[in-house]
């Protein structure tokens, strides 16, 4: 479900391999993300450009490998989210919780 | 709920390519929607992205075998469930009683006539709908023994307003919404919408504990007489990101204080649609856009809120974001401002709410795919 494309000491940068993000994926999604960030300690660039609908409970699974994340004090940054996606995020406020950016390249110079 | 007709997918996975070709032209013949893999590692790949309805496997296959292919489906929480079928062949039978192990629900040999495949199928997916409405069905009956909601059965009447609301949960199982209004004095009143993240039963099972954290900090609000939505949800905030039982679990809130000497509505939200205000003397519409953050994310997190007069005839809109969901084909969409677009055309200085409720029940038939809730305040002008 999410697919690692490249390793840097720093960080990851990570694909989500998912058409709709719903209830159906959002508890595996959830394992692989905390699983990641238990394997590798580090940041997580997470791309959603192949993701055309997310529901609640993906986002939930989301926040919640956010709050993991910070937790062990390393972050996860969305970038390639579909205009729908990212006004979702921006209406109910999780753009203020999640850094966001277009692209890899725009996350990881910003890191 | 409203049933609509839903083309059934399955998974065929079968090495052999020409018995792939025959096997996928009956079923679609008999109306299902295939989806051919010639192999476990190409079916793995289809199920990380897409659902089905049921899978038909071969067992011989080059790499990974049919057993190893049952064995990731059952090892996934989001596809164990499905109904799986071997196909096998009559030299197979040691193969069959392994496969047994793996809770694999049927078998069929390969030189089964193709339409009696295709009806063994079709049984066994109407089998295991029906066996997943008949627990959905005990629960239903449980619940309702109880005699608990998180929705109220009616709204209040509420002196200077006329408050309507309408609920329609996802595939009629109760979910994460919930819904109450509150008079604690002649002069206050308060309104909950809230959305915890999920759905169906856990949701609904969890939007109590919700929804009595929110009762309580209005009613010891009341004791104090504290009556600000932003300090309310800052009270419940803390409470639920201290609370180890709600750990990982959000909620979205919109909170409205109803002040009826003021004459005035305070609105305060977490991780909330806007609330939409339609004015009737301008006949606009425009939005209520809270700063707060979801329920249960952070303990520090601080909220604000809008202070609205009504005139005469102004109407909000409060609601979860099942709302603004629909399905177009088989995709599914999220679309905010079509929907506060489609309110601007229904709301009238008129009380609009059987106009909203003959949209949404337009809507309804193929479009749900969440829990669906909407209240609307409107300020009734004074009757003479």
């Amino acid at each position: 479900m999410i697919e690692l494309i490249k390793q840097e000491p720093g960080y990851l940068l990570a694909d989500l391999q998912i058409d709709e993000a719903n209830l159906a994926v959002a508890d595996q999604f959830k394992t692989e993300l905390i699983g990641l960030l238990d394997n590798y300690q580090r940041k997580i660039v997470l791309s959603l450009h192949q993701v055309n609908y997310i529901d609640s409970s993906f986002l939930g699974a989301l926040v919640a490998g956010l709050k993991h994340a910070i937790a062990q004090k390393h972050d996860i940054i969305l970038v390639g989210l579909k205009k729908d996606i990212r006004d979702l995020l921006t209406l109910i406020r999780l753009d203020k919780v999640f850094k966001i950016y277009d692209n890899y390249t725009e996350a990881t110079s910003a890191l | 709920m409203l049933q609509t007709h839903v083309i059934k997918k399955i998974l065929l996975v079968d090495d052999n390519v020409l018995f792939l070709k025959m096997l996928s032209r009956a079923f679609e013949k008999a109306g299902f929607a295939c989806t051919t893999c010639e192999s476990a590692a190409a079916a793995i790949d289809y199920l990380r992205k897409e659902t089905t309805d049921a899978i038909l496997s071969d067992y011989q296959m080059p790499e990974m075998d049919g057993l190893e292919f049952r064995r990731y489906v059952l090892s996934q929480p989001a596809l164990q469930n499905i109904p799986f079928i071997f196909l096998t062949n009559f030299s197979d039978q040691d193969v069959m009683t392994k496969g047994l192990d793996l809770q694999a629900v049927d078998y069929v040999l390969k030189d089964t006539p193709v339409n009696v495949i295709v009806s063994k199928l079709n049984n066994l997916i109407e089998t295991f709908s029906k066996q997943r409405e008949l627990s959905e069905l005990e629960i239903k009956k449980a619940v309702s023994a109880l005699n608990i909601k998180s929705v109220p059965q009616s709204a209040p009447q509420i002196k200077g307003y006329e408050i309507n609301f309408w609920h329609q949960s996802f595939q009629d199982i109760p979910g994460g919404d919930f819904i109450d209004f509150i008079t604690v004095t002649d002069r206050f009143s308060f309104i909950v919408l809230g959305d915890v993240m999920g759905k169906k039963w856990m949701a609904w099972f969890l939007s109590f504990s919700f929804l009595s954290y929110v009762r309580a900090a209005v009613r010891f609000g009341v004791l104090s007489e504290e009556y600000s939505p932003a300090s309310i949800l800052q009270k419940v905030n803390q409470i639920i990101c201290y609370d180890e039982a709600l750990k990982d679990i959000l909620s979205s809130l919109s909170l409205l204080m109803i002040d009826h000497e003021a004459n005035k509505v305070v609105y305060a939200g977490a991780g909330d649609l806007p609330v939409v205000h339609y004015n009737a003397k301008a006949k606009t519409v425009s939005t209520l856009n809270s700063s707060g953050l979801l329920l249960g994310l952070f303990p520090t997190a601080t909220y604000d809120e809008i202070e609205v007069e009504l005139e005469d005839g102004d109407q909000l809109f409060i609601f979860t974001d099942g709302m603004i969901d629909y399905s177009a084909g088989e995709e599914t969409k999220t679309d905010y401002k079509k929907f506060v677009d489609r309110l601007q055309h229904i709301a009238t200085p008129e009380n609009s709410f059987i106009k909203l409720k003959d949209y949404i029940l337009s809507q309804q038939a193929a479009a749900q795919v969440d829990d669906c809730s909407i209240i609307h305040l409107y300020k009734a002008p004074e009757k003479l």
